[in-house]
């Protein structure tokens, strides 16, 4: 800094003609204020001769140490172009009022100087006042190189003091939001509590829009959540509106506190009255959807009306509902709901909402209210044990051991229908828009159609233990007791995918969600257990695997043969299935390869319930615990007991999982707030 | 390899290699506008030690591939910060407030990256109290208005 060429010589021409007192300053460095009073008289001739023509030329107003200078605009060039952070007279620089105390101090200790020393310190402050940054910049190069070691280490370290900058206050709003937008939820809410401004910035839809989106699909290792169905569909909307409030914040300047007011206005003025009213609707839509799908949240009543009204729900309110839960699932923190009535095993659940299902061997089907924990209805008619049961808006359709199907109209109780079509225990069933899929002891997996009453039946070796549909790939899934899985295509009715490397039983297959992301997670997959079928990790498209039965696909283009080549649009079957066992794992299996990517370890018995979703993996056995996994960490489980008996079935949904077992109870594991 | 000239807002020239000062699509921009005139460009919002600073910055960043897609910025990039990057930007708060605005104003978006995860950084981890002490904050709460807010905030503490 002070080592400009001359800092003498540039001391002399500007504020210290005489020689003496500056040859005097040079050489006594470490006594700097010995002079002070010789010099009295020179000073205030100096300021006579010198002084007032400098502020004249840079400073014709007042003067006013340390504060910012106004220019005409003619000097403009000459003088600091604009206001610094420091001294803007902006209010929002909170800097101002430490400096209005500072000031005062400085006042009151110069008043305890003697006059002419007073006078000689004020004109070294107006001069340095009301010079343009080029010349302040030489005089401070001066004043360093004047100074000693206790001086320069005194302005270290109130330099460090002074240079503190209000970033969000002083920036423009779309870089704040910026900066906010790189960091984690708890830094956020801490952030929110600095100053208003602070918090309107952090508590703003901008950041909490971005915090949702960043959790659509992706599962964040931190917290552990995602987004459920109707606040993607709501997120995506918003999308536009959000970039465009992230730019016009400033304009609009919401005034602190008062967001509410200033979202509607700026998303008022973004859209036209009628397609925000289409939007109203089909948000409506979306959230008439999400009751279905994720029970309504404990505080109901206010959401179930407000929530269509304030259709600017604050989305840091949307993520900190979900946050909440996913932090529950961590900590396992959870509230417990036994159901009990059934009078033997419970085999088969699924529950939407606070409506509950249960199927037992008792032969009956019990339909249970999830928030009063009432059993509303019993359904009767099954001569032997419930195995499967599947329900939605209108109808209930189950399977049993007494070997026949039968569909219920739920509401009423009443049974609408029974099919005789399986020799055996029907054990699995699962339907999907026209089609039905029933699973039995009798080796078979019989497809009806619900449109034109026609049926087929896909053959197996043994009992078929789990069937799942998947319509949009016209595709099915079924798990068998020879130990195998098999992927079936529903146009050609073959079998496309063997799924082979259990040991024992496969009791249940289903698909994980499109969705998921595992591609990341999956690098390190294991080959140990693909080594068992001679397949070396990498070269497995060649040589599928010889554990397939079902004849390799004909055409290289697509992995799921020559059907699916023959129709370009088909959308292909799931990416990633599971399957459990009796051989105590969980696997996972790339549909396209028929690699099993992964075991999931931890279970000390056979497993007979298992459900997924995009976050979790939730499975029960024969141990009588109930297991939560991250498909993407297949080290790491949570571990439920609670049943005294094998757990048979499980459902999940993205804050509750409820199981059912041979001791007759079903257990309600409820995390939300 | 050619240079170009830009004129900082308090008047000096300095020189700089073309490839280096096409890191600012500002500039990038202008020099495809209008050409390379041979004059010097005026950048008129930031001043000498900004600029040499930025200049510095494109000098090393120089052979970086164009910046990525939106699409990276979409994902969560965390707050990581190359190592020479973060030896950059131990800079007084009154030099990284003014990278950030000459970054934005040259439209250096790898820059601006950089210097608000900077920022970022600075805020991440610390409490209120301590976020007010280090960019001198000014708590215009009131101490109910401060533990309302705080309750408010509570649930995004992993406990």
């Amino acid at each position: 800094m002070a080592d400009t060429p001359e800092p003498s010589s540039t001391l002399q021409s500007l504020v210290v003609p005489n020689a003496g007192v500056s040859a005097n300053a040079d050489s006594n460095r470490s006594l700097p204020r010995k002079d002070t009073d010789n010099t009295t008289q020179t000073l205030e001739e100096l300021a006579r001769q010198n002084v007032a023509p400098f502020l004249a030329k840079y400073q014709p107003r007042q003067y006013a140490p340390l504060r910012s200078q106004v220019s005409t605009p003619s000097e403009q060039h000459l003088v600091n172009a604009s206001y610094c952070y420091r001294h803007q007279p902006d209010s929002k620089c909170s800097r101002r009022q430490a400096d209005e105390q500072s000031m005062t101090q400085l006042q009151s200790e110069l008043n305890l100087l003697p006059q002419s020393d007073q006078q000689g310190i004020a004109h070294v402050w107006s001069l340095f006042s009301a010079a343009p940054a080029k010349q302040r910049t030489l005089m401070l190069q001066g004043i360093l190189a004047q100074s000693c070691f206790p001086q320069l280490s005194y302005i270290s370290a109130s330099v460090r003091e002074l240079i503190r900058i209000d970033f969000l206050a002083a920036l423009p709003p779309e870089l704040s939001f910026k900066i906010l937008r790189y960091l984690d939820t708890a830094s956020l809410c801490r952030a929110a509590q600095v100053s208003p401004r602070w918090r309107a910035l952090a508590d703003d839809d901008v950041v909490w829009h971005r915090m949702c989106e960043q959790h659509i699909r992706r599962k964040c290792n931190k917290c552990g959540w995602g987004l459920p169905l109707l606040d993607r569909k709501r997120l995506r909307e918003a999308k536009r509106e959000i970039e465009l409030r992230a730019t016009n914040w400033g304009n609009n300047k919401p005034a602190v506190g008062s967001t509410e007011a200033a979202m509607v206005e700026s998303c008022s003025t973004v859209q036209p009255p009628a397609s925000g009213k289409r939007k109203l609707e089909s948000d409506e839509g979306a959230a008439a959807l999400a009751k279905r799908h994720c029970a309504s949240s404990p505080q109901s009543p206010e959401v179930d009306e407000s929530y269509f009204k304030t259709r600017y729900r604050p989305w840091k309110e949307v993520y900190r509902d979900r946050f909440v839960v996913g932090m529950n699932w961590k900590h396992k923190r959870c509230s417990i709901k036994v159901f009990k009535g059934h009078r033997d095993s419970v085999m088969c659940l699924q529950f939407e909402d606070n409506i509950l299902m249960t199927g037992s061997y008792d032969a009956t089907v019990k339909i249970w209210d999830t928030d009063t924990g009432e059993e509303l209805r019993t359904l009767k008619g099954h001569v032997a044990g419930v195995r499967c049961l599947q329900f939605d808006d209108t109808k209930l359709i189950t399977g049993s051991l007494d070997r026949s199907i039968r569909v219920w109209n739920w509401r009423t109780g009443e049974c609408i229908s029974k099919y005789n079509g399986h020799a055996e225990a029907v054990i699995a069933l699962h339907f999907d828009c026209t089609l039905l899929a029933s699973a039995s002891v009798d080796r078979t997996v019989k497809i009806w159609n619900f449109k034109d009453k026609s049926t087929f039946v896909l053959p197996h070796p043994q009992g078929v233990n789990a069937v799942k549909i998947d319509s949009v790939s016209r595709t099915v899934l079924t798990a068998c007791d020879d130990g195998a899985a098999r992927l079936w295509d529903l146009d050609t009715k073959t079998c496309i995918r063997v799924f082979h490397n259990h040991i024992g039983a496969v009791q249940q297959v289903i698909a994980l969600p499109r969705e998921i992301e595992l591609e990341n997670h999956l690098a390190d997959c294991e080959n140990d257990h693909v080594g068992t079928s001679s397949q070396s990790g990498d070269n497995i498209l060649s040589t599928l695997s010889p554990l397939l039965e079902a004849t390799s696909p004909s055409h290289p283009n697509s992995p799921f043969g020559s059907s699916f080549d023959q129709d370009q649009d088909r959308i292909e079957p799931p990416r990633y299935i599971l399957t459990s066992g009796v051989d105590t794992t969980i696997r996972l299996w790339e549909t396209s390869t028929g690699r099993c990517l992964r075991t999931f370890f931890g279970h000390l018995e056979g497993i007979w319930a298992l459900s997924a979703d995009t976050l979790r993996i939730a499975s029960g056995g024969m141990d009588r615990m109930v297991k939560i996994w991250d498909p993407r960490i297949p080290t790491g489980q949570d571990t439920y007991e609670g049943h005294s008996a094998a757990v048979n079935c499980i459902g999940l949904s993205d804050s509750r999982f409820i199981t059912g077992g041979d001791d007759y109870q079903v257990r309600m594991y409820d995390f939300r707030a | 390899m050619s240079s170009i000239t830009l004129t900082s807002s308090d008047g000096v020239d300095i020189s700089v290699e073309r490839t280096t000062a096409e890191r600012s699509v500002l500039i990038k921009n202008m020099l495809e506008d209008l050409g390379d005139s041979g004059e010097a460009i005026p950048i008129p919002n930031v001043n000498e030690a900004v600029l040499k600073k930025v200049i510095e910055w494109c000098e090393h960043h120089k052979h970086d591939p164009p910046s990525a897609s939106d699409d990276d910025d979409n994902r969560r990039k965390t707050t990581d910060i190359d190592e020479w990057d973060q030896k950059f930007m131990q800079v007084d708060q009154e030099m990284l407030f003014e990278i950030i605005l000459a970054a934005n104003y040259l439209d250096i978006k790898a820059l601006l990256d950089v210097g608000c995860k900077t920022v970022a950084n600075m805020i991440k981890g610390k409490s209120p109290e301590e976020i007010r002490k280090t960019f001198n904050i000014q708590n215009d709460f009131t101490s109910e208005e401060e533990d309302q807010i705080r309750r408010e905030n509570e649930w995004a503490e992993d406990r």
